[in-house]
């Protein structure tokens, strides 16, 4: 299917910014599950640097501001064309290997409970697909999901502890418990097209698991199911921090910074 | 335990000529030599430190005036195994960062590499200047008996030591002249020019012209910040902190009063992880932001690259026989200690029922620290390591207790032998790989010590090679 | 040559003349307090000599009453004061530290040893007031070692001029500040102008900045007055603590950069028009401008000077 996306993030400053740069991740990933029509990454203070392809496959691109007053904002616009694989993700062009996702970090530290539910889920299972499918119901059955329940550094333990949290908490658990399974996994950014009421949307996170005969495949643990046609993927990493799509350090700046997303995510023919 | 001075109670011939002139000497002469050198170091050490005062108590690492000599036939194949080695670790940190032929041609557990933090997947199929990760090796090595030279290990990211290589053998030459005169020793003052020749030819991509290299360096409270201005100045380029670079639209700057001025080459004296907040760690304060980016768009090079600490973990460390034979198809001309890697079931077995004979090393340490040496530690300390080894065994490797071979020191002006390592410093260019004929020997001070870290009693010594 | 070292350079000499400058308040202190107390005005010195060097607050917050003892160990040795003398030499020490290979081994050991030395003079706190002209002659003589140790060792280069820079820059504000206090503050009422406290005070001012004698030739042995002060203090270019003297020595230095570096700078244009204006300037102009207005803008200009001479060649601002 055909979905048009609008996502713009926009930074606001109440001094001036000495020097501010910024690490853009914004380009939709580059694989069969999307073909991407039409893209395009535009800042208000106009130029974006193009840096780099990076291990993971993200097109890097840079900002860099002097002496800056006022308010960024960073829009992307496109258009992409979806397909369903049952939640395998194909054509993806990095060379990582999947064992690196292995490792733990501080958002993903296995702990008790993580263990303990572990423990629960061992059984026979026909494949590690299988296996997968029931990790991903059990994080989904984990916490209770509330918006606004949790902040961008809680870890997978702490959402655990207080039994509610966001997608990015629930992918955090489902990555968690995967590599405590040997099963690599990492955290995904990206876009899910959903009706809602408010008409407005956010920026979405999942988990990808690496299943040894299929490759990577997506599971969405905050809504029980795996990835299809409705997820266009963005950036991945490690964990929420690592996988970030806006990473920027501003030196000498004492003032505050606010932050505002807008997301539209529409089909389109 | 092999001495290298003596033979059945006999001098060995390197050392004739420099044993007859030890004994020669008057006791006060001995006493007056040493306050000599101590003022020549505290004099030299002002002329480049910022890091010692002429009066005060800090000190530099002690140094022992006996030299220890290695003869031409000796130093040759130290020379030829060393080169080996570097040759084959950035053989190998290439492939693993690119296609992995040594994993998938299962040499090297996948595990090994790819769980380990010290592989930087920031790195994966980024095409290195001249696909050198390393460009500076110093690898420590022991000698065992007469033909028997061995490393201990390899360090990959930024050996520290080579100052004092340079600075033992110019004290030397100014107490001693005679000696030198004596004895046909080679030179090692060429260091500071071969390094920066070596670092000018790992240019990066955008650089069409004579590159500009910097010393990067993490400030005053380092503890290798003597060396750091040590280089920079011998070197003749300048020496810089975090804040004096940054970055603008991609391109790496040093700030000048002339004005911004582009970097090229950076010779890194700081962990990958103050490289740049944006990239690594953002709680660093003194990284520089938009470096990495910066480095791979081609813009500049980062010597060592990140992620070659990889290559000296002690993990890794007791595949590089594997790694030579597998990259440059040749036998290792220097031995490996025998090592047996916790992970690995059986090896762990023999470790835990021979703790009281084995050396216990973290697999992430340094300096000498988390290591328990079984002959000396009680039995309470060898059951917390036997503990720390089975909760998490792929932490740690064992080795036999080395009997490092000894060279005398003047202990309270007579001769007394003492144990000592050696640290060549290895420099791979593009299109040459250099070793200065010299390295760092450290030394024991302490009777009967097998630890040679200046931050644990240990101190150095000036290491003649001869030219035969 | 990097920016960073050259601030460092900066400012290791402009702490060797601010520690000097203290030194030299001192003294006149010291001095006024040794004249009987006959007239009001007379036993007020040392605070106002907290005045002069800004921190009388920062005083009053520690110690709550003033006492002379307390006064000059503040001055001198405390910690807790930001500008005392320790401190001053403290952090001339530690930027030359920083660029060690950019001064020679003889200027180095002369603030070196200047900041290992300094805590020997120190012997007792409650007799301070008495060891104080010792260790005011001992400051001078080290601050006039390393002076000497610049001018005669170091590369005249661009390292050079920012050592330099750094002196005058200290020196014009000092005088300024001091010419200022010297009338507001120091003087019980402004009728007492011309009066013979006022001529005595200044006497005493000028021998503690070793220009006494200097006055003297100057102006031919003529007895000092409010007129021939503000022309020594402010415009005599052979009065090498004269505004107008620092004022050239900045517009020297900067030009030699300009010159060195072949670039243009805002610095130097505005310190070019403060010269040229002070070139201009009489003793009678600026009592008609009157001299407290004439000093505060004059501070003004010498710290907007400064300002754009940060920006250019620290901070990288000025292309």
């Amino acid at each position: 299917m055909k979905i048009r996306i609008t996502h713009s993030t926009t930074y606001k400053y109440n001094l001036t910014v000495p020097k501010l740069i910024q690490c853009l991740k914004l380009y939709p990933s580059v694989c069969d599950n999307q073909e991407i029509l039409k893209w395009n990454t535009t800042s208000n203070t106009g130029k974006i640097v193009e840096s780099h392809i990076d291990a993971l496959g993200h097109r890097v691109q840079n900002i860099f501001l002097n002496n800056f007053n006022g308010q960024l904002k960073i829009t992307s616009r496109g258009i992409l064309k979806t397909k369903n694989f049952s939640g395998v993700v194909r054509g993806l062009k990095e060379k990582v290997n999947p064992l690196c996702f292995l490792r733990e970090t501080d958002l993903t530290k296995p702990c008790e409970k993580i263990k303990e539910i572990s423990r629960k889920v061992q059984g026979n299972y026909k494949d590690e697909v299988e296996f997968a499918h029931k990790l991903n119901l059990v994080v989904s059955n984990s916490i209770d999901y509330v918006s606004g329940s949790t902040t961008t550094s809680t870890s997978s333990k702490e959402a655990l502890r207080q039994k509610k949290g966001v997608c990015q908490d629930f992918a955090h658990i489902l990555i968690s418990i995967a590599r405590q399974n040997r099963l690599p996994a990492r955290y995904i950014n990206g876009f899910l097209l959903e009706e809602t009421t408010s008409g407005e949307n956010t920026t979405h996170a999942w988990a990808e698991i690496f299943i040894k005969h299929l490759g990577w495949v997506g599971f969405d643990p905050s809504h029980k199911r795996c990835i299809d046609e409705k997820y266009i993927r963005v950036s991945s990493g490690f964990d929420f921090i690592d996988a970030s799509t806006i990473k920027g350090v501003k030196t000498n700046y004492s003032g505050d910074e606010f932050l505002d997303t807008k997301v539209n995510v529409e089909s389109c023919q | 335990m092999y001495n290298e001075i003596y033979k059945n109670s006999k001098v060995r011939k390197s050392y004739n000529k420099i044993y007859d002139w030890a004994k020669s000497l008057p006791e006060n002469i001995i006493v007056k030599k040493k306050n000599e050198a101590e003022n020549l170091f505290k004099k030299i050490g002002i002329t480049f430190s910022v890091y010692n005062n002429f009066d005060s108590t800090e000190r530099l690492i002690p140094f022992d005036m006996f030299p220890r000599i290695i003869s031409g036939v000796e130093w040759k194949k130290i020379k030829e195994g060393v080169i080996q080695r570097a040759l084959a670790i950035n053989a190998f940190l290439n492939d693993i960062y690119n296609s992995g032929e040594i994993v998938k041609a299962k040499i090297i557990p996948e595990d090994l590499i790819y769980k380990n933090p010290a592989y930087e997947i920031k790195m994966v199929g980024f095409k290195v200047p001249k696909r050198i990760y390393s460009p500076i090796i110093g690898s420590d090595i022991v000698r065992i008996n007469e033909k028997t030279f061995k490393v201990l290990e390899d360090n990959c990211r930024t050996p520290s030591g080579v100052s004092y290589m340079i600075e033992n053998r110019e004290i030397m030459m100014r107490m001693f002249p005679e000696l030198f005169e004596k004895l046909k020793i080679e030179t090692v003052e060429n260091y500071p020019n071969y390094l920066l020749n070596i670092l000018k030819s790992l240019s990066p991509k955008k650089c069409n012209k004579d590159p500009k290299v910097v010393i990067l360096t993490p400030g005053s409270l380092n503890s290798a910040y003597y060396e750091h201005s040590f280089l920079a100045d011998l070197m003749g380029v300048e020496l810089v902190q975090g804040g004096d670079l940054f970055v603008d639209e991609s391109i790496t700057y040093m700030k000048t009063t002339k004005g911004p001025e582009k970097v090229d080459i950076i010779y890194r004296r700081i962990d990958d992880k103050f490289i740049d907040p944006i990239s690594f760690d953002s709680s660093s304060l003194i990284g520089i932001p938009g470096l990495f980016d910066s480095y791979k768009s081609g813009n500049v090079n980062i010597c060592s690259a990140p992620g070659s600490g990889i290559a000296d973990d002690k993990a890794i460390y007791s595949y590089i026989p594997d790694i030579i034979k597998f990259y440059l198809g040749e036998e290792p001309v220097l031995e490996n200690v025998k090592t047996w890697r916790c992970y690995k079931d059986d090896e762990k077995k023999y470790v835990l029922n021979n703790l009281e004979k084995l050396v216990v090393k973290e697999v992430h340490g340094s300096g000498g620290y988390g290591l328990m040496i079984g002959t000396k530690s009680p039995k309470k300390e060898r059951e917390k390591f036997r503990k720390k080894i089975l909760k998490n065994p792929e932490n740690y490797i064992a080795q036999p207790v080395l009997e490092l071979s000894s060279v005398p020191i003047f202990d309270k002006n007579k001769l007394s032998p003492r144990h000592v390592d050696l640290r060549p410093f290895c420099l791979v260019g593009a299109n040459k790989t250099r070793l200065v004929n010299g390295g760092l020997t450290r030394v024991a001070l302490k009777e009967g010590s097998l630890v040679v870290n200046s931050s644990q009693g240990g101190g150095v010594k000036d290491t003649w090679i001869l030219n035969e | 040559m990097l920016s960073r070292t050259a601030e460092n350079l900066f400012w290791s000499a402009r702490y060797i003349e601010r520690a000097d400058s203290l030194a030299r308040l001192l003294e006149v202190g010291y001095r006024i307090s040794l004249i009987p107390n006959t007239e009001a005005g007379y036993n007020n010195e040392w605070e106002s000599i907290l005045e002069t060097s800004g921190i009388k607050n920062q005083f009053l917050k520690k110690y709550k009453t003033i006492s002379k003892e307390k006064i000059i160990f503040y001055l001198l040795f405390d910690l807790e004061n930001p500008s005392s003398v320790k401190n001053c030499i403290t952090s001339a020490r530690e930027n030359i530290r920083m660029v060690r290979t950019a001064v020679t081994l003889e200027v180095w050991n002369a603030i070196n040893s200047s900041f290992h030395e300094l805590d020997k003079n120190l012997r007792d706190t409650k007799n301070i007031l008495k060891e104080l002209p010792e260790i005011i002659e001992w400051i001078k003589k080290q601050v006039n070692l390393i002076r000497g140790t610049i001018l005669n060792t170091q590369l005249i280069n661009d390292g050079y001029d920012f050592l330099i820079l750094g002196t005058y820059f200290e020196r014009a504000d000092f005088t300024a500040r001091i010419i200022n206090v010297k009338y507001f503050i120091l003087l019980p009422s402004i009728n007492y102008v011309g009066s013979d406290i006022d001529n005595f005070q200044w006497s005493l001012m000028l021998r503690s900045i070793s220009s006494f004698r200097a006055f003297k030739w100057a102006y031919g042995g003529q007895d000092i007055n409010y007129i021939k002060i503000i022309d020594f203090l402010i415009l005599n270019m052979t009065c090498p603590r004269s505004l107008i003297f620092s004022v050239e020595k900045i517009h020297h230095h900067l030009d030699r950069l300009n010159k060195f570096y072949k670039q243009n700078s805002t610095s130097k244009k505005k310190i070019e028009f403060m010269y040229k204006n002070l070139k201009n300037l009489s003793a009678n102009k600026i009592t008609d401008i009157g001299l407290h207005e004439f000093l505060k803008s004059f501070i003004e200009e010498i710290n907007f000077v400064y300002k754009k001479f940060e920006q250019k060649y620290f901070f990288g601002l000025e292309k």
